[in-house]
């Protein structure tokens, strides 16, 4: 890596410097101080903005009065389990990245819709859907409501309210949410933060029922909403819900067409959640725990199989338009046509990745996986040029920077070589 | 144009603060314009939730926000004038005193004082639990917890401490009628 930086021309440097920097920084680095201040009154004049401020204040108020009530009460277990629901949304975010490494959403977009997800859906969905529960029990009755109440109003409420966050991060950001993958995207960072919060809240509200600060009831809680029934919730469910509204928003057929895919994928995705918490094999056959797993894994499986088929389709599509972008820049130092067949397909970009590092080592495979991203993020640029949402510096910005990592990977070569063939 | 999109954003913005408004204000406020009181049929066994139930005192009626009876745990809260009483039913593995000591914990945590460690009681069905009093700033109260089969019976009752000996006779007759295997 130090050597490539020593070998590298100075503009190549320079770029290096803003590749590396996030996307605040760099937004500032590119702003004169009157254009950053133009650009801050813009922001400000816009509606959605102050919307989502209020919006995220309050919910903000809310998790923490929720979160510092529980705390005050039994610290060892809620803090037992912030800790252990948050190391549970790792390996989604590793999955969401994989499927979201061509078509790359800018990280505060993510980290918005993950806090939608925490502090604006939970705290209404909590009022909500306990009000809907309470209306059902006088309209019918207490049983029903018990029964029925997270089936019917729960899944409503809840479902309803992460899809307004999709469809707030459309509002706020028209020209990054572009394609039926971003919808996916976003809506599952919702999703998981919404299923990290409202699991804490489960977790604590067992242990209240003990009423001693342990952290058993917790554990409990974190095996079967985490583990068991992590994998078929909010993250899954507003995930689909999100890649129905991305194609109303972005596709390209009559609005009737897209009106009825979307609203088949929104109805799908709290058909699934009414059908998790449905009393449906509460029972778990009579079997106990292993019967419950059961019951669990039969409901969550069909959601699971139609969120996978949404976002291979999705995501083939999204191949298919990127991969078409950088063949037509037609130069080799680029991406080669073998380079963009691996680059569109994650099981070939991982094994592009891998067949690096067993040759170069680690640092090769590094240097493979920054040129593929570098590569994705140019193919982006290039839609959004070609959609007329960026300008032809950002192309030559994203050029530079692919060149810049092929560099680094003929360097990596390079050493590769020398330490094998030179005495 | 920039106008229309500004305009565009705003009304999208209203109809998503209408959707959480509708969910966070107008639904809770229909909720508690709603009553949630029902008066219960006298001398008529309650289900609570698994195989309990209970007899309510007469008058009373059942506050059905906090009433929830499901196959295997529930709860039940009845009001007569000042007095409430709560019953919780759910699995539980270990032993009388432990579900005594869990409840007690659960008294304390909602701000009352339980008293001095609780007294054996029996249900007219022969069920042994056990009994004791807390008191909380103005209310004074009784609990009971009863363990049958791993089944678990959680019962609170409070009422204005001035009132209360009044009150206690029916307290003690309502705790004696829960009843396990009633609703199965």
């Amino acid at each position: 890596m130090s050597t490539a930086h020593a070998r590298a021309p100075a503009t190549a440097r320079r770029v290096n410097r803003s590749a590396n920097k996030g996307p605040v920084s760099r937004w500032f680095a590119n702003q004169g101080p009157l254009s950053a201040l133009r650009a801050a009154r813009a922001l400000l004049a816009r509606p959605a903005v102050w919307f989502v401020a209020i919006a995220f204040g309050a919910g903000a108020w809310r998790v923490a009065h929720i979160l510092g009530t529980a705390v005050g009460s039994y610290p060892v277990a809620t803090v037992t389990a912030i800790v252990l629901f948050a190391c549970n949304a790792v390996p989604f975010l590793l999955l969401i990245g994989v499927i979201n490494f061509l078509g790359r959403q800018l990280v505060s977009l993510r980290v918005l819709a993950f806090v939608w997800g925490a502090l604006v859906a939970v705290p209404v969905a909590i009022q909500g859907g306990t009000a809907a529960q309470n209306v059902i029990a006088k309209a019918l009755s207490p049983a029903f409501a018990a029964d029925w109440g997270p089936a019917v109003g729960g899944a409503a409420v809840e479902e309803l309210v992460k899809a307004a966050g999709v469809v707030t991060i459309a509002l706020l950001a028209p020209t990054r949410f572009r394609t039926v993958t971003d919808g996916f995207v976003y809506g599952a960072l919702i999703g998981l933060g919404f299923q990290v919060v409202e699991n804490v809240v489960f977790a604590v509200n067992a242990v209240a029922a003990e009423g001693s600060d342990r952290a058993g009831p917790v554990v409990a809680t974190f095996l079967l909403r985490g583990l068991v029934a992590g994998a078929w919730s909010h993250a899954l469910f507003t995930a689909i819900a999100g890649a129905g509204i991305a194609y109303a928003l972005t596709g390209r057929r009559p609005p009737g067409a897209r009106a009825a895919v979307a609203g088949a994928l929104v109805g799908a995705a709290w058909a699934f959640h009414f059908v998790l918490n449905a009393p449906w094999l509460s029972d778990g056959f009579g079997y106990g725990a292993t019967g419950v797993f059961l019951a669990v894994l039969l409901k969550g499986t069909p959601a699971l199989v139609a969120g996978a088929t949404v976002i291979v389709l999705a995501e083939r599509r999204d191949a298919a338009y990127y991969g078409r972008l950088l063949t037509a820049v037609n130069d080799p130092r680029i991406a080669t046509p073998e380079e963009i067949v691996a680059l569109v397909s994650p099981l070939r970009r991982l094994a592009e990745r891998r067949r690096a590092r067993h040759r170069l080592g680690r640092a090769g495979g590094r240097a493979v996986r920054r040129l593929q991203r570098a590569q994705a993020k140019l193919a982006v640029t290039l839609a959004r040029a070609a959609e007329r949402t960026c300008g032809p510096y950002e192309v030559a910005r994203r050029r530079r920077e692919v060149l810049l990592r092929r560099r680094e990977l003929l360097a990596s070569l390079s050493r590769w070589v020398a330490a094998r063939h030179l005495p | 144009m920039a106008r229309v999109g500004l305009a565009r954003e705003a009304v999208g913005s209203l109809a998503i603060a209408g959707v959480l408004a509708l969910f966070a204000f107008v639904l809770p406020a229909v909720d508690r314009q709603i009553p949630s009181e029902r008066p219960v049929p006298p001398a008529m066994p309650y289900a609570v939730g698994g195989s309990v139930t209970v007899v309510p005192p007469a008058g009373a009626s059942v506050e059905l926000t906090q009433t929830r009876p499901g196959a295997e745990r529930g709860s039940a809260l009845f009001l007569v004038g000042d007095l409430r009483l709560a019953v919780v039913v759910g699995p539980f593995r270990g032993g009388l005193a432990e579900a005594e000591e869990r409840l007690r914990r659960r008294i304390e945590s909602t701000g009352s004082t339980p008293g001095a460690a609780g007294q054996e009681v029996r249900t007219e069905q022969g069920v042994v639990g056990r009994h004791g009093t807390y008191t909380s700033p103005g209310r004074h109260g009784e609990y009971a917890v009863f363990l049958r089969d791993s089944e678990m019976v959680q019962a609170t009752a409070s009422g204005p401490a001035d009132a209360y000996p009044t009150l206690a006779p029916r307290v003690r007759e309502w705790l004696r009628s829960i009843t396990f295997g009633g609703s199965r």
